[in-house]
């Protein structure tokens, strides 16, 4: 008897382990791509931000590189550099961008993602168009964007000389400022409208994994809202909000990364336009990443504690 | 009770191998069915609902498209039309010059044909990759595995800017697991006795796609997680009763419920490859043996270069022009997959 329970047991860890391997050979090219290739990489560039790098020959005549320590001293001038229009001041208007875009990107993807879950007329040519965005609006057609004349010139005819916006600033600032709510604020929303080609372009990966979530919320759920006499609004807030809310942890992280990695964010076209030196642009990257690291562990941290998980047994 | 039994009686009037149509006495009318309908509160509401949707759907998708429209229109003008204040979107002389000035000056099909290998490769491996990786992080324990989707989510976070210079050095003198590969071997220079010169060569992008760090690797390798982790369990420990190993398994019983996902991970990448020019800047960087890639076609050709009162704006036609150029195979492979976008992410059913 004892024998068999021996045997028993030794048997079920084995099949554990052998799971395990099975899953580090799966891991395996991550695994290595990260130890061979990627820390490497990662590790020169870390030392790169403490050194000068300079072309040299040695007594043969073959070309090598040499390093040069330097110290902290292009980390201390990042912080040093508090001009207008320096580090400090690129990296508080990135901030500040961020502050305004993360939110108006994940309602709005979350508003399409909800009406185009739902039947509605043309929902399959909708949700086609919606989706051309996400595989063409990044990297050249990112940076040819950045710089668009042709639409606004275009679309200048049509409206003829409305400034190209899509609402007048001047006019949704008089009725605001009747309601006694601040010109500033009026600006902030003004500009978010009139970005919204910029917030659609960016929301494309947002809206899938949205839509992804929507789609495994059971209808069993909604039928019993209806049983019970629930209007849509309550559903909304009620079922749908917090069943969706793990998926708005993932977007906002998810939206931070491609909003400060994006090479049209102010920071990051700063340092790779305007810092020529690369030891000092590298050293720049690492601090910007330190803070960027900071910011989702901070904001990660805040929307996990409302997150519902249901669940799953 | 005998007028209920009368008009419960239904005739079929027509039936075709789907639907049968069924008529009994005393049934209301079409129209009367819909007055009826139309009289309860809330189909009014519905249908306002409906039309302030459908409306709102449709001005979005308008922004959407309408920088198209426009860029499409400016693409056939010339420089004359394209300052003329009467002109906006048809052209007065279309013409196909900055077409053609683009596949000539440009070498618009050399750039076609080069990227689409890059690109398709790239995708490919991409591809089996995240698979591959996902796969291992959602369904097996193993001591690390947080640790390592801590690294996947890392190696998005960051920035490319940082890394730009040493994969520079890197790739000039590429070798494997070592720290300033220039000074110091590491397993190639071990074996084969010196570095490899990789410049100028697709094999840099290769073989950062086999390690699943190309770029927005990540994001493919945590869809496809979360895609296996919805999976049931059950799946895998029938086929593992029955006798079936760990990776007969994942070929020949989850990876086809994968394949809505992985067009999804496909189409991302090939289509995010397509239009990269961080790496391709970085590694492409002589003009000797020059390879025409894609971020080469929305330059301004040599010939339209002219020096008149709307320079900036025609030469913005003309790089937009190349930009839909670069999309326009896109928009095609987009035409095909982008029913399996959709599917692949409904049927994915992902947790957060």
């Amino acid at each position: 008897m004892e024998k068999q329970l021996t045997i028993k047991r030794r048997r079920k860890v084995s099949l554990d382990s052998r799971k395990a391997r099975a899953g580090y050979v799966f891991v395996a090219p991550f695994i290595l791509g990260i130890l061979l290739v990627y820390l490497p990489i990662l590790l020169d560039s870390i030392w790169f931000s403490f050194n000068d790098i300079k072309p040299a020959y040695d007594e043969n005549g073959v070309a090598y590189i040499a390093l040069v320590p330097q110290g902290l001293k292009y980390y201390v001038f990042a912080f040093s550099d508090m001009a207008e229009g320096g580090f400090i001041s690129n990296l508080l208007a990135g901030l500040q961008q961020l502050v305004f875009e993360v939110p108006a990107v994940i309602i709005f993807s979350l508003f399409i993602a909800v009406v185009l879950n739902g039947k509605m007329l043309g929902r399959a040519a909708f949700r086609a168009i919606f989706f051309v965005p996400v595989i063409i609006s990044t990297g050249i057609m990112t940076s040819l964007n950045a710089n668009d004349m042709v639409s606004g010139e275009m679309a200048g005819g049509i409206n003829d000389g409305s400034g190209g916006g899509i609402i007048n600033a001047l006019e949704v600032e008089a009725l605001f400022r009747k309601m006694a709510i601040g010109g500033e604020l009026v600006q902030v929303v003004v500009n978010l409208v009139n970005d919204i080609y910029q917030i659609i372009n960016y929301s494309g990966v947002q809206m899938l994994i949205f839509l992804a979530g929507l789609q495994s919320i059971s209808e069993s759920i909604y039928e019993a809202c209806r049983i019970d006499g629930a209007t849509a609004w309550e559903t909304f807030w009620k079922v749908t909000f917090p069943m969706i809310s793990p998926m708005i942890l993932v977007n906002a992280v998810y939206t931070i990364i491609d909003s400060f990695t994006r090479s049209t964010n102010v920071t990051m076209s700063y340092i790779s336009d305007k810092i020529a030196n690369e030891s000092q642009a590298t050293a720049m990257y690492w601090i910007y990443f330190i803070i960027v690291i900071g910011i989702i562990a901070l904001i990660a941290g805040v929307i996990s504690s409302f997150i519902f998980y249901q669940r799953k047994d | 009770m005998d007028s209920m039994k009368n008009q419960a009686t239904p005739v079929v009037t027509k039936e075709t191998k789907n639907r049968i149509r069924v008529d009994y006495e005393g049934k209301l009318s079409f129209k009367e069915r819909l007055m009826e309908k139309l009289k309860a509160s809330n189909t009014w509401i519905k249908i306002i609902v409906a039309i302030f949707r459908f409306v709102l759907m449709l001005g979005v998708s308008f922004v959407i498209i309408f920088p198209f429209i426009a860029k499409i229109a400016g693409s056939f003008m010339t420089k004359e039309d394209v300052i003329d204040s009467t002109i906006s979107l048809i052209p007065k002389h279309p013409t196909l010059e900055i077409y053609k000035a683009i596949i000539v000056e440009n070498h618009y099909f050399e750039a076609l044909a080069n990227t689409f290998i890059l690109a398709f490769t790239c995708a490919l491996i991409q591809m089996i990759v995240a698979c591959l990786v996902g796969y291992g992080l959602a369904k097996f324990k193993f001591k690390g595995n947080k640790l390592l989707m801590a690294l996947v989510v890392l190696t998005m976070v960051i920035p490319h800017g940082a890394l730009e210079m040493s994969m520079d050095r890197h790739f000039i003198y590429f070798d494997l697991g070592t720290v300033l590969s220039w000074n110091y071997p590491g397993l190639i220079e071990l074996i084969k006795g010196a570095p490899l010169q990789l410049k100028n060569t697709f094999t840099p992008l290769f073989i950062l796609s086999l390690g699943g760090l190309a770029f927005k690797n990540g994001l493919y390798i945590y869809l496809m997680r979360q895609f296996f982790k919805g999976v049931p369990d059950e799946l895998e420990e029938s086929a593992y009763v029955d006798g079936s190993g760990f990776f007969r398994t994942f070929f020949q019983i989850i990876l086809p419920l994968a394949v809505p996902m992985m067009i999804t991970v496909f189409l991302f990448s090939f289509s995010w490859q397509w239009t990269d020019e961080f790496y391709t800047g970085l590694i492409f960087d002589t003009n000797i043996d020059k390879v025409y890639l894609m971020p080469d076609v929305y330059l301004v050709p040599q010939s339209l270069r002219f020096d008149y009162a709307g320079t900036a704006l025609y030469e913005n036609v003309i790089n937009h022009t190349g930009g839909l150029m670069i999309i326009a195979p896109l928009i095609i492979l987009y035409l095909f997959c982008q029913r399996y976008l959709v599917q692949g992410i409904e049927r994915s059913g992902l947790v957060g």
